[in-house]
C-alpha cells in the first residue's frame, strides 16, 4: 500500500463520509415548517379550533344556519374568508390581532357570561 | 399575473421569519401545524365534545400578561348562548409564554372538578415541555372528555 492509498482510504473515505452527512442534514428547504421547541418564542397569529356541530348542522346549533363547521366558523370569524383551514379541520382562525376578530365573536353577551360563573379550571406551566 | 410577480417581489423584501404571505399559503397552508396534526387536533375536538355533550375549544396564542384574565375573556366569548356557555370548556395554550389554561363554565365544572382539570394540564405540560404541542394537547383532551363522562340523556350516533 503506498501513502497515497493509505491516505485515501484512512483520510479520504471518512471525510468523504462526514461530507456526504453533512450536506444532507445541511441541506436547506427541505422543512419549512419550524417545530416548537420549548423556550422559543411564538410568533404565530392567534388561533381558535372549535369542534364541529354535531349531526352535521343539526344537533343544539339551532343559531347558525347552514350545515358544516365552514359556515359556523365563517359566521363567528367572518374575516377569515378563504383560508384553507377554516373548513378543512372545522378550525376558526382569529384574523389579524385578536381583539378585531374577539369583538365580533362576541355572540353571547355579557348577561350569558355571568350565566356561566363560577367559573372553574386549572392553569399549568412548563 | 401581476399577482404572482407581486408576490415573488414581496417574497424577495421579506426575511425568512416574517409571515407567510397570500401566495405563499398555496404551497403551506398553514405554518403551525401540518394536516395530520391539524387533522388530529380536529378529531380530538369533535369526538371529546360529541361524547361528552360538553363544548370543547382550543385557543393557540399569546395570553397576554394576565393569562387567567385573558383566558377568561376568551371563554366568555367561545359561544354562542348563556346555556351553551356554561357548558363550554376552553383550552388556552400559549407556547411562548409556556402557560396553559382551562376554563369551564358553571355546568361543565360540575363534571369536570377542577382537580381533574389539573391532572390534565399536567400531563399536557408534561408533553409540551418535550415539545409535542399536538401530542399534548389531543391526550388532554381525552383525559378530559374521559372524565366528564358520557351523560345519560345525550343521543350522539
Amino acid at each position: 500500500m503506498t501513502v497515497a492509498e493509505t491516505l485515501l482510504v484512512y483520510a479520504g473515505a471518512p471525510l468523504a463520509l462526514v461530507l456526504v452527512l453533512a450536506l444532507l442534514t445541511l441541506v436547506p428547504g427541505r422543512r419549512r415548517r419550524t417545530r416548537y421547541k420549548p423556550g422559543q418564542s411564538w410568533e404565530h397569529e392567534p388561533v381558535w379550533y372549535e369542534p364541529h356541530p354535531a349531526g352535521g348542522g343539526g344537533g343544539g346549533h339551532a343559531a347558525t344556519p347552514g350545515t358544516g363547521a365552514a359556515a359556523l366558523g365563517s359566521s363567528l370569524f367572518p374575516e377569515q374568508g378563504g383560508e384553507g383551514t377554516t373548513g378543512r379541520s372545522g378550525a376558526a382562525q382569529l384574523g389579524g390581532d385578536g381583539h378585531h376578530g374577539a369583538t365580533r365573536a362576541l355572540t353571547a353577551g355579557p348577561s350569558a357570561a355571568s350565566a356561566a360563573r363560577p367559573l372553574g379550571g386549572a392553569r399549568g406551566t412548563w | 399575473m401581476t399577482r404572482v410577480l407581486d408576490a415573488t417581489s414581496h417574497d424577495t423584501a421579506t426575511t425568512a421569519g416574517t409571515m407567510p404571505t397570500r401566495a405563499d399559503e398555496s404551497q403551506a397552508p398553514d405554518s403551525i401545524f401540518s394536516y395530520q396534526e391539524l387533522l388530529r387536533l380536529d378529531e380530538a375536538l369533535t369526538m371529546s365534545s360529541r361524547e361528552t355533550g360538553l363544548r370543547f375549544t382550543l385557543y393557540i396564542g399569546d395570553l397576554g400578561p394576565q393569562t387567567r384574565s385573558r383566558a377568561e375573556e376568551l371563554f366568555e366569548r367561545s359561544a354562542h348562548s348563556a346555556h351553551e356557555l356554561a357548558d363550554a370548556v376552553l383550552l388556552a395554550v400559549s407556547p411562548g409564554q409556556r402557560v396553559v389554561e382551562v376554563v369551564t363554565g358553571s355546568g361543565a365544572a360540575r363534571r369536570l372538578p377542577d382537580r381533574a382539570c389539573a391532572l390534565a394540564v399536567l400531563s399536557m405540560t408534561n408533553a409540551f415541555a418535550s415539545g409535542d404541542l399536538v401530542g399534548g394537547i389531543v391526550n388532554g383532551l381525552r383525559q378530559l372528555s374521559d372524565q366528564a363522562g358520557h351523560p345519560r340523556g345525550l343521543r350522539t350516533h
